[in-house]
C-alpha cells in the first residue's frame, strides 16, 4: 500500500456508502418511529437499494480504475457482480415484508441487517486487496448469522444460526490464515501486486504461498458451499426461515464468487509464471476441477433422495456451485457471472414460493405438502414449475442459457475441461429427475387435505414477477447481460494476450 | 409469398394459447362460471389450429421444389454474443412435416373435446406443443433447433401427467427422462460442432446450412474418431425419439397412458422429429460415419420391425397394439434412411407422413371406442360393425393404409423403402430388405386380426349392443386423415415432387462421401 497516494475517491465506493448509511438510518427509524417502522422499513430499503443500483450504473464510465491505494477496484467484474447483488437484495427485501408480517417478527432490524449484509457483499465485489475481501466477507456474514436465527423462539432456526455461525467462523479463520500466509510469502496483500510478484518469480517463501493458497481455497470453498466443504448447507438451509435461506443461497454466494474470482482467477491466475506461481496456478485449477466434479455429482445424487423442498434446494445449490466452478475454471468471469445471475433469479423465485406455501414457522415444506395444489394456486405452482425446469436446464429458461454458456465457454477454453462438461451433462440428466418431482406432486397427484391458499402481498407479488420475467427474459434474450460480461476479460487474460 | 409466413405460422398457436389464458382470466373475473365458458376454450383452440393449418398451406404457394436450400427464410441475428441466429424457413424435407403437424393438431383438439376438467390448460398445452413441433422442423439454426426440441417436451409431459390414465406419472417421467438423456448428449455434440466450426472458419455461428456446407466442402474437417462420438451423440437423441429398438421402451408406456389427443400428436409428429433429425444432421454432417454405421443401424431397425410386429400381435390392449405397431413402422423409416438411395429416402420421408396420418387416425379410432366403453381391451369388443358401420369403415381404411394396401398411402412408402433398400450399396442391405418385407406381412396379421376381433363377428358383450353412432365431431376428426390416406395413396407424385430435390441432395452427399472413402 502506498500511503503517499491514497487516492481517496469516495465516489467509487458510493454504492457501499449508500447501503451502509441506509442501514444505520433504518435502525434509527426503527428506534424513533416504532409504529410506522413496518411500513417505512421496506419502502426505505427498496429506495436506497435502487439508489445503490443507480450509483453502480453511474460508476460504469469510470470502469478500470482503482482507488484507496488499490483497496477498491472498479472494473467490470465489480460493477456486474455488484449489480447482481443489488438485484438479489431488492427481490429479497420485497419478499421480506410478507415474511415478517406472517411470522409477526420485529421488522426494524431485519431491514437494517439486510442493508449491512448488502454492504458487505458489495465490498467483496469491489475488493482489490485481501484485507478488503475479508472485511466484506465478515460484514456480510455477521449480518446473515443474525438473520438465520431471526425467528428467535424457533429451535430449528437457532440450531441453524449457531451451526452457520460456528462453521462460518471456522472457514473465515481458514481464509484469514491463508491470507496471512500469502502476505508472508509475497509481501503484499494487494491482489494485483501478488500477481505481479508471482509473474516476476519473486515469491519469498514458495512453500508458504502454496499452503496459503490451499487454505484460502478451503475458506472460499466453505463460503460457496461446494463439496467437500458443503456439510453445513442442508441443515442451515432447512432450519433458517425460508426467506433467509433464499438470501443465503443467492446474494452472499454471488459476492463470494466475485472475490473468489478476484483472488484466484486474477491474483493467482498466472499460468506461465516461473517457479511457484505456475505451480500454484496448476494446483488450484486441479483442486477446483475435482471440487466441481464432486460438488455436482454429490449434490445431485443426494438431492434425489430428499423429500423436503428446502433440503432438496440446498443440495441442488451445491450442485449448481459445481456447475459454476466449471465456468470458474475458464478463469474468465463471464460464465461465472452469467450463471450466478440465472441461478440467483431462479433460486430466489423458488424459495419465494416455498416461503409463501410454508405457512407460519415453515410448517409446510415437505414436497408432499404440495400435493395437488397445481390448479388451486396456478400462479404459484406454474411459477415453481418454471423455476424447477429452469434449474434442470430446460429451455427457454435462464437456467438453460446459463448452463449452455458455461459449457460452451469451458469446451472452448481447454480440452481438459471437456471431461467436466461431460460429467456436468450426466449430472443434468440426473437432476431432471428430482426437479420433476415437485411438478409431479403439484400437478399429477390428488389434492392433499387442509390446503389453505396463501396470501400474497403486492410487494411479494412484484418480487415473484421479477424472478419469473427475469428467468424467461434471460432464457430468450441473454444479450444484455452477455454484452456487459464480454466487455472486458479479466486482467490476467489481457496481459496474456499482450504477451 | 412473404417469408414472414413461417414465423407467423410457428407462433400463431402460442398467440392462441395466450388468448385462451387471457380469456379465461377476464371471463372468470367477470363472474362467469367455469362450466359456462368451458366450450369456448375448445372452440378457440380449434379455430386457432385450423387457421394455423391454413397458414401453413400458404407455404406451398411460395415453395419452389427445384431448390434444395431453405426457402421462405427469415434470418436475423438473435444472440449476437453467441452467434445464434433466428433462422427459420422450409426445405423439401421439412415442408411436409410442418404440414403434417398443422394437419394433425385440429384432430387432436377434437379428440380432446370430451375432457370436462382443466380444459383451458389442456388447450394451452396443445397449442404450445404445436409451436414447438413446427419450430423443430423450420429451424435452420442448431441452437434454435435445440430450443424447440426441448420445448416440445414440457407440454407433452403435462399432457400425459395430468390427463393420462392410471399409471400416468410413471409414463410421463419416463418419457421426459428418456428424452432428456438423448437431448443433453446432443447438446454436447452441438457445442462441440460449434466450437470446431469456429476454430476452422473463424465464424461463430450455429447456422446448420453453413456448417453442413463447410463439412461437405472440406472447410471443416473433423477427426475421424471425434466424428464417431458426435455422430453417436446426435444419433442417440434421435434413436430414442424415433424410437429405434432397443430404445423404445418409453413409447408403449407413454402411449397407453396418454389421452387420445396427446397420443395422436406423439405418434403423428413427435416420433418424426427423430427421423427428421437423422436426415437433417447425421447424414449430411457425418456422411462417412453414417455410411459405416449403416449396417448396424439397419440391423437395429429390422429387429425393431420384427420385434414391434410380434409384440403387437399378442397385445390384448388396442392402444398398446398400435403403439408397438409404431415401433415396427418407425423401423421401416430408419431402414429407408440408412439405405441412402434416392428411392429409399424418398420412401422414408413419405412413410413419415403416412405413419403420422394412419397412426394418428388409428389412435383416434381407438379413442372413440374408449370414450364409449372406457376400456381398450380387444376381447371386450366384437361385432362393433353392426352397431357402428360408418366408424367401422373408417377404421378399416385406416388399418389398411397402415398395413400398406395398394392405392392407400402406406403402400407407396413401404414399397419405395423396400425397393430402395434392395438397390442400396450398404452391406447386407438386401438381407435387411427381405426381413423388412416379412414385417409388412406381420403388420397385416396383427392389424387384420385386431379388426376381426373388434369389428366383426357376433356381439358378445351386451354393453356393445348400445354403442352410439359417431357424433359429428368424431366424424369430422376422422374424415380428413382417411381422405388423406386415399389421396396420398393415389397421387404420391403430388407430394414427392416438392421434396425430391432436397432428399436426393442428402443421399448424394452420403453417396459421394462413401465412394470417396471407399477409394
Amino acid at each position: 500500500m502506498q500511503f503517499s497516494n491514497l487516492n481517496l475517491d469516495y465516489f467509487s465506493i458510493l454504492p457501499e456508502i449508500i447501503t451502509a448509511v441506509a442501514g444505520v438510518l433504518l435502525m434509527l427509524i426503527d428506534a424513533f418511529a416504532k409504529k410506522g417502522g413496518r411500513k417505512i422499513g421496506p419502502i426505505f430499503s427498496i429506495v436506497s437499494l435502487v439508489a445503490t443500483g443507480v450509483a453502480i450504473v453511474a460508476l460504469w464510465p469510470r470502469a478500470n480504475s482503482t482507488s484507496f491505494a488499490g483497496m477498491i477496484v472498479n472494473d467490470h467484474l465489480r460493477l456486474y457482480f455488484a449489480l447482481v447483488v443489488v438485484v438479489c437484495s431488492i427481490i429479497a427485501t420485497l419478499m421480506a415484508s410478507q415474511f415478517l408480517d406472517d411470522e409477526a417478527l420485529p421488522p426494524g432490524e431485519f431491514y437494517a441487517l439486510m442493508m449491512f449484509a448488502t454492504t458487505g457483499m458489495l465490498m467483496m465485489a469491489s475488493a482489490g486487496d485481501l484485507v478488503m475481501v475479508f472485511l466484506g466477507l465478515e460484514t456480510s456474514s455477521i449480518a446473515t448469522y443474525v438473520m438465520a436465527g431471526y425467528r428467535r423462539t424457533d429451535l430449528r432456526a437457532n440450531e441453524s444460526s449457531l451451526k452457520y455461525f460456528l462453521l462460518g467462523s471456522f472457514s473465515a479463520a481458514f481464509l484469514l490464515y491463508g491470507m496471512a500466509l500469502t502476505y508472508g510469502a509475497t509481501g503484499t496483500t494487494n491482489i494485483e501486486a501478488i500477481r505481479q510478484v508471482l509473474m516476476a518469480g519473486k515469491v519469498i517463501y514458495p512453500q508458504m504461498l502454496l499452503v496459503g493458497g490451499a487454505m484460502m481455497l478451503v475458506g472460499f470453498g466453505f463460503k460457496i458451499a461446494t463439496a467437500p466443504f458443503h456439510l453445513w448447507t442442508p441443515d442451515v438451509y432447512e432450519g433458517a426461515p425460508t426467506l433467509v435461506t433464499a438470501i443465503l443461497a443467492t446474494g452472499p454466494k454471488v459476492a463470494v464468487f466475485a472475490s473468489f474470482l478476484r483472488v484466484f482467477a486474477e491474483g493467482f491466475g498466472a499460468p506461465n509464471a516461473p517457479d511457484v506461481g505456475g505451480q500454484l496456478h496448476d494446483n488450484w485449477i486441479q483442486a477446483l476441477a475435482i471440487m466441481a466434479a464432486i460438488g455436482m455429482t454429490f449434490g445431485n445424487i443426494v438431492a434425489l433422495a430428499q423429500r423436503n423442498m428446502k433440503r432438496m434446494l440446498a443440495y441442488s445449490s451445491i450442485a449448481h456451485g459445481g456447475y459454476t466452478l466449471i465456468g470458474f475454471l475458464t478463469t474468465e468471469y463471464a460464465p461465472v457471472g452469467f450463471y450466478m445471475l440465472t441461478y440467483a433469479l431462479m433460486s430466489l423465485g423458488a424459495f419465494a414460493i416455498v416461503q409463501m406455501l410454508a405457512r407460519q414457522g415453515d410448517a409446510k415444506t415437505e414436497i408432499s405438502d404440495y400435493a395437488g395444489i397445481g390448479f388451486e394456486v396456478p400462479n404459484l405452482s406454474f411459477a415453481l414449475a418454471l423455476f424447477m425446469l429452469g434449474m434442470a436446464g430446460i429451455p427457454p429458461t435462464a437456467g438453460f442459457m446459463g448452463k449452455f454458456y458455461v459449457f460452451k465457454s469451458a469446451w472452448a477454453s481447454s480440452p481438459n475441461l471437456r471431461w467436466l462438461v461431460i460429467i456436468a451433462i450426466v449430472n443434468s440428466i440426473i437432476s431432471v429427475y428430482y426437479y420433476l418431482y415437485p411438478i409431479v406432486v403439484m400437478f399429477f397427484r390428488p389434492q392433499a387435505e387442509g390446503f389453505i391458499k396463501p396470501r400474497l402481498t403486492a410487494m411479494a407479488q412484484v418480487a415473484l414477477d421479477i424472478t419469473i420475467i427475469g428467468t424467461l427474459y434471460f432464457g430468450l434474450f441473454p444479450n444484455s447481460a452477455l454484452r456487459i460480461l464480454q466487455q472486458k476479460a479479466p486482467a490476467a487474460q489481457q496481459i496474456a494476450i499482450q504477451k | 409469398m412473404s417469408s414472414s409466413i413461417v414465423t407467423i405460422t410457428t407462433f400463431f398457436p402460442t398467440l392462441g394459447a395466450i388468448v385462451i389464458m387471457l380469456y379465461s382470466i377476464i371471463q372468470l373475473r367477470r363472474g362467469k362460471s367455469r362450466e359456462e365458458i368451458r366450450p369456448h376454450y375448445r372452440w378457440i383452440a380449434f379455430i386457432v389450429s385450423m387457421i394455423t393449418f391454413v397458414l401453413s398451406l400458404g407455404f406451398l404457394l411460395g415453395f419452389d421444389g427445384n431448390k434444395t436450400e431453405p426457402q421462405l427464410v427469415t434470418k436475423v441475428m438473435w444472440i449476437q454474443e453467441l452467434g445464434v441466429q433466428y433462422y427459420i424457413g422450409v426445405d423439401g424435407i421439412s415442408l411436409w412435416l410442418v404440414l403434417l403437424t398443422t394437419f394433425l393438431v385440429p384432430g387432436a383438439v377434437m379428440a380432446s373435446w370430451t375432457f370436462a376438467k382443466r380444459v383451458h390448460e389442456l388447450m394451452i398445452f396443445i397449442l404450445i406443443l404445436e409451436t414447438g413441433m413446427i419450430g423443430v422442423f423450420v429451424s435452420f439454426d442448431l441452437f434454435l433447433f435445440y430450443l424447440f426440441w426441448e420445448i416440445v417436451l414440457i407440454p407433452m409431459y403435462f399432457l400425459i401427467g395430468i390427463y393420462g390414465g392410471e399409471n400416468r406419472i410413471y409414463a410421463a417421467v419416463k418419457f421426459v427422462v428418456y428424452t432428456v438423456v438423448g437431448s443433453l448428449l446432443m447438446l454436447v455434440a452441438i457445442i462441440a460442432l460449434y466450437y470446431l466450426n469456429t476454430q476452422a472458419t473463424g465464424v461463430t455461428t450455429f447456422d446448420m446450412v453453413e456448417i453442413t456446407n463447410n463439412i461437405t466442402a472440406g472447410k471443416l474437417v473433423i477427426a475421424s474418431n471425434f466424428q464417431w462420438w458426435m455422430w453417436l451423440a446426435f444419433a442417440l437423441a434421435f434413436f430414442i425419439k424415433v424410437p429405434l429398438w432397443p430404445f423404445h421402451t418409453w413409447l408403449p408406456d407413454a402411449h397407453t397412458e396418454a389421452p387420445t389427443g396427446a397420443s395422436v400428436i406423439l405418434a403423428g409428429v413427435l416420433l418424426k422429429m427423430g427421423t427428421y433429425g437423422l436426415m437433417r444432421f447425421n447424414l449430411p454432417m457425418f456422411p462417412e460415419v453414417s455410411y459405416q454405421a449403416a449396417p448396424w443401424v439397419m440391423l437395429l431397425a429390422v429387429i425393431g420391425i420384427v420385434y414391434g410386429a410380434l409384440v403387437a400381435m399378442v397385445q390384448p390392449d388396442m392402444k398398446k397394439l398400435v403403439a408397438y405397431s409404431s415401433v415396427s413402422h418407425m423401423g421401416f423409416i430408419v431402414l429407408g434412411i440408412f439405405a441412402f438411395t434416392d428411392k429409399s429416402m424418398q420412401g422414408a420421408l413419405y412413410q413419415m407422413l403416412n405413419h403420422g396420418i394412419s397412426t394418428g387416425a388409428l389412435f383416434l379410432c381407438v379413442g372413440i371406442l374408449y370414450d364409449r366403453r372406457h376400456t381398450r381391451e380387444i376381447e371386450e369388443f366384437g361385432g362393433v360393425a353392426q352397431r357402428m358401420p360408418r366408424y367401422s369403415t373408417m377404421f378399416l381404411i385406416t388399418a389398411m393404409s397402415s398395413l400398406g394396401l395398394p392405392l392407400l398411402n402406406g403402400f407407396v412408402g413401404e414399397f419405395l423403402i423396400l425397393l430402395g433398400t434392395f438397390s442400396s450399396t450398404v452391406p447386407y442391405a438386401k438381407v435387411y430388405a427381405v426381413v423388412g418385407g416379412i414385417g409388412v406381412v406381420l403388420s397385416a396379421v396383427y392389424l387384420l386380426w385386431m379388426l376381426q376381433r373388434v369389428l366383426f363377428g357376433q356381439i358378445t358383450k351386451h354393453e356393445n349392443e348400445e354403442l352410439d353412432h359417431l357424433s359429428i365431431r368424431e366424424r369430422f376428426s376422422l374424415m380428413p386423415p382417411v381422405a388423406m390416406a386415399v389421396i396420398m395413396g393415389v397421387t404420391p407424385m403430388l407430394f414427392l415432387k416438392a421434396s425430391y430435390n432436397s432428399v436426393s441432395n442428402v443421399s448424394a452427399i452420403v453417396e459421394s462421401q462413401a465412394s470417396r472413402a471407399a477409394k
